[in-house]
């Protein structure tokens, strides 16, 4: 932007002097900067925008995505909300959240601020190399790691069994009331390493004179971390709270690898539902009315965590 | 001047928002119109078995797995055939299923395509009927039930009459494979009765072996379930259901009382407890621990029960409540269609021909599909080492020959299996919903997805 602003400020003249020809070039600018946008603009089009408008107009009838379709109304809509399990899904999504974000937020705030303690060191290195070590493995192939974790001849349930809690050792992804809490865990173990990232790059930016003016007025290390950490990590933690957010209401891969949505309906998420709609039952238009709900769910959470951010 | 440069920024980007906004709403507005287009249109085209002297190329496109047994066959065909080559391409099975539809209407189109179920192909008219080629190859006069789950009608929603959508070389079967060893430290011999079955359920129970080997969390309990609603009501009602048959209805009392009974297996402990988390690729591991007297599956599974327990395997029909009653085995068709876009479907056909009728094209999709091969009467046995595998073919002929045979349940409509049966199935054993609202529910979700 700079490039393109820098000689209209330069033939502008002063400030409140600003010629009616200026303007004209202004115009003129503005088509040129138009032109250095369009390639990303046409990218965004044809792969976001258009889709996003398909999915709307399909939303609106019964169509199998190829033959002729018939108008739904809001049909579809409606189903989404008394469809027992495609409301269910949407619950189990904000379920989630609680595992997708807030566990991996708040560890990650905890982990952080020890790991910033550590300074730098081959300890903290390693600690940081095996905590993002999960946001580089494929979420499909972590969902397999953790199936066998799970099942009932695991990993888990064997150490459960070693130190004498056996009675403790179950069915995980099996179970109606573990399921969903075990695929959560696995999202905290995925989110955990990119939020602590995320959030020890923002305690590098804080002002290390301000740790040392709350050391000399006394504070002790949790004093220390509510004081000047927590309120120094605002903007990281709202971006970690939001793309975790989005992770966790779109999730799909670790639920299908892990669980297939069962057992029963206990783990449906709407990332599951829509696959099941549009390619297994052929139903595009149920498929396209639950994503686009899906979507203002988004942003009626993202949304407002933003202007939280902004608000500093 | 900063100020001002980034309100133009601010303005620029406003003006940015506002065309995008237009253009998406001018998409939506031009759009407005349904999406779709009406079917396919191509003009049928005579039918001949001469396939000529011209260089012919076809494209087949299966299932990974399914590759090799076609290019072994691709050869067979080529030496009867020299001017037909056929390219054999693979495809994730489930990726498959899932682009079938866009991929036969797309313009590149395959000869051949495997499929596992019409949806709305048929409909859509996206593939050929084959009636003709079934009269000019003599496919009607071959025993018809092994064609009844390829028939449809035009408009694509009844199935098991009408016009022949599909063939292909084999056929899968479902029994209950047996482990001798604990068979006989049971001293118990192989059940002819449903009674003597779960008799022996209670025995291996008592034992501390599992009685009944499934794979809950994929859909095997609807194995049991199935042959236990066709032993308590009949096959007729259940085979008019799959087919979408007008008014059909699967709340019945029969399947009440399967459901009933299937529950009280698990609830007893005669179903291993872990089924909800045992998958199709975990229960061979379960099985090879010779902890399980009976597992439900199919012959696609006879390789690995052998292998797991070389010699200490066996496999039977589903009991009937009398000896003398009709045994049912769940089965469908290795399905070859030819694409309505297809340009050399003489040649698709010649080789759906070869695949079902050709002995050595039989022993490679007894070997290598792990299917059995149907065809005409008196066709060529392909042979086998005795266990469990030997076993699938001989009770495959008695099912076949006392009309034994029918559909999976499952494939009553596209989304029954994932969407209805695995998680009603999966909370039905664990008592989350009562026999009598699994009925409901199943019928009722069928109800829906046809009327879609």
């Amino acid at each position: 932007m700079t490039a393109v602003t820098s000689p209209e400020t330069s033939e502008a003249g002063a400030p409140g002097t600003r010629r009616p020809r200026a303007r004209g070039r202004n115009r003129g600018l503005n088509w040129n900067a138009l032109l250095w946008v369009l390639p990303a603009l046409v990218a965004y089009a044809f792969f976001d925008l258009y889709p996003l408008t398909q999915t709307i107009r399909y939303s609106f009838y019964n169509w199998d995505g190829i033959g002729a379709a018939t108008s739904a109304g809001f049909g579809n809509y409606v189903a989404v909300f008394t469809n027992p399990e495609q409301f269910a899904s949407i619950l189990h999504a904000f379920v989630l959240i609680f595992f997708f974000t807030v566990i991996p937020v708040g560890l990650g705030l905890v982990v952080a601020a020890i790991i910033r303690d550590q300074k730098a060191g081959p300890f903290a290195t390693f600690t940081k190399t095996v905590l993002f070590l999960p946001q580089v493995l494929p979420l499909a192939a972590a969902g397999l790691i953790w199936t066998w974790i799970f099942s009932p001849n695991g990993m888990l349930n064997g150490f459960l069994r070693a130190v004498g809690l056996g009675s403790l050792a179950q069915d995980w992804l099996g179970g109606f009331h573990t399921a969903l809490p075990a695929v959560g865990i696995i999202g905290s173990w995925v989110s955990l390493g990119f939020c602590t990232v995320l959030l020890l790059a923002g305690i590098g930016k804080i002002d290390g004179s301000l740790y040392e003016a709350v050391r000399l007025d006394g504070a002790n290390r949790i004093q220390e971390f509510f004081a000047i950490t927590l309120p120094g990590l605002r903007s990281e933690i709202i971006v970690a709270s939001t793309v975790t957010t989005i992770a966790a209401l779109s999730s799909f891969d670790v639920i299908y690898i892990s669980t297939s949505g069962g057992p029963g309906y206990a783990t449906t998420v709407p990332g599951l539902e829509i696959y099941r709609l549009t390619f297994v039952s052929q139903q595009v238009g149920s498929a396209s009315a639950l994503a686009v709900v899906l979507s203002i769910l988004i942003l009626a959470i993202v949304l407002p965590l933003q202007r939280l951010g902004k608000q500093s | 001047m900063h100020l001002k440069s980034t309100n133009d920024i601010a303005t620029r980007a406003r003006r940015l928002a506002a065309i995008a906004l237009a253009t998406a709403t001018a998409g939506i507005m031009a759009a407005c119109s349904a999406p779709g287009s009406s079917a396919v249109q191509v003009a049928a085209s005579p039918v001949s078995t001469d396939l000529g002297t011209a260089p012919i190329t076809l494209n087949l496109v299966s299932d990974t797995p399914g590759v090799d047994a076609f290019k072994k066959m691709a050869d067979g065909f080529k030496k009867l055939h020299p001017n037909v080559t056929i390219n054999v391409t693979g495809q994730d099975f489930n990726t498959l299923i899932s682009n079938a539809p866009r991929m036969l209407a797309s313009g590149n189109v395959p000869d051949l395509v495997r499929l596992a179920s019409f949806g709305n192909l048929v409909k859509d008219k996206l593939i050929s009927p084959l009636d003709g080629y079934a009269k000019a190859y003599g496919w009607d006069k071959w025993p018809q039930s092994q064609f009844a789950s390829l028939r449809s009608n035009q408009e694509g929603t009844v199935r098991g009459k009408g016009s022949l959508y599909g063939a292909g070389p084999g056929y899968g079967l479902t029994g209950v494979y047996y482990n001798k060893t604990i068979l006989t430290k049971l001293s118990g011999t192989v059940p002819t009765t449903l009674d003597e079955f779960e008799a022996l359920l209670k025995k291996a129970h008592g034992a501390g072996y599992t009685g009944l080997l499934t794979n809950g969390k994929d859909g095997g309990l609807t194995y049991p379930l199935q042959n236990l609603i066709m032993d308590y009501g009949g096959a007729a009602p259940v085979q008019a259901w799959n087919y979408n048959q007008p008014g059909a209805n699967i709340n019945t009392p029969a399947t009440v009382k399967a459901a009933t009974t299937l529950q009280s297996w698990f609830t007893n402990g005669y179903i291993n407890a872990n089924t909800n988390s045992v998958d199709f690729t975990s229960a061979p591991a379960e099985w090879q621990k010779g902890q399980s007297l009976f597992w439900t599956s199919g012959n696609w599974s006879a390789p690995a029960a052998d292998k797991a327990l070389p010699g200490k395997v066996g496999f039977f029909l589903f009991p009937s409540i009398k000896d003398t009653d009709t045994r049912y085995a769940m089965s469908a068709s290795l399905l070859l269609a030819i694409p309505s876009k297809s340009t050399h479907k003489d040649a698709a056909a010649a080789f759906i021909d070869y695949v079902q009728t050709n002995a050595a094209a039989r022993q490679i999709t007894f070997d290598q599909l792990g299917l059995l091969p149907a065809g005409p009467e008196g066709a060529s046995v392909p042979t086998v080492a005795p266990g469990a595998q030997a076993d699938t073919e001989t009770q495959f002929a008695k099912a076949s020959g006392s009309d034994g045979l029918v559909e999976f349940m499952p494939n009553a409509t596209a989304s029954m299996s994932v969407s209805t049966l695995i998680p009603q199935t999966q909370l039905l054993v664990s008592g989350k919903v009562t026999p009598a609202a699994f009925a409901a529910k199943v019928q009722s979700d069928y109800t829906s997805s046809l009327g879609k």
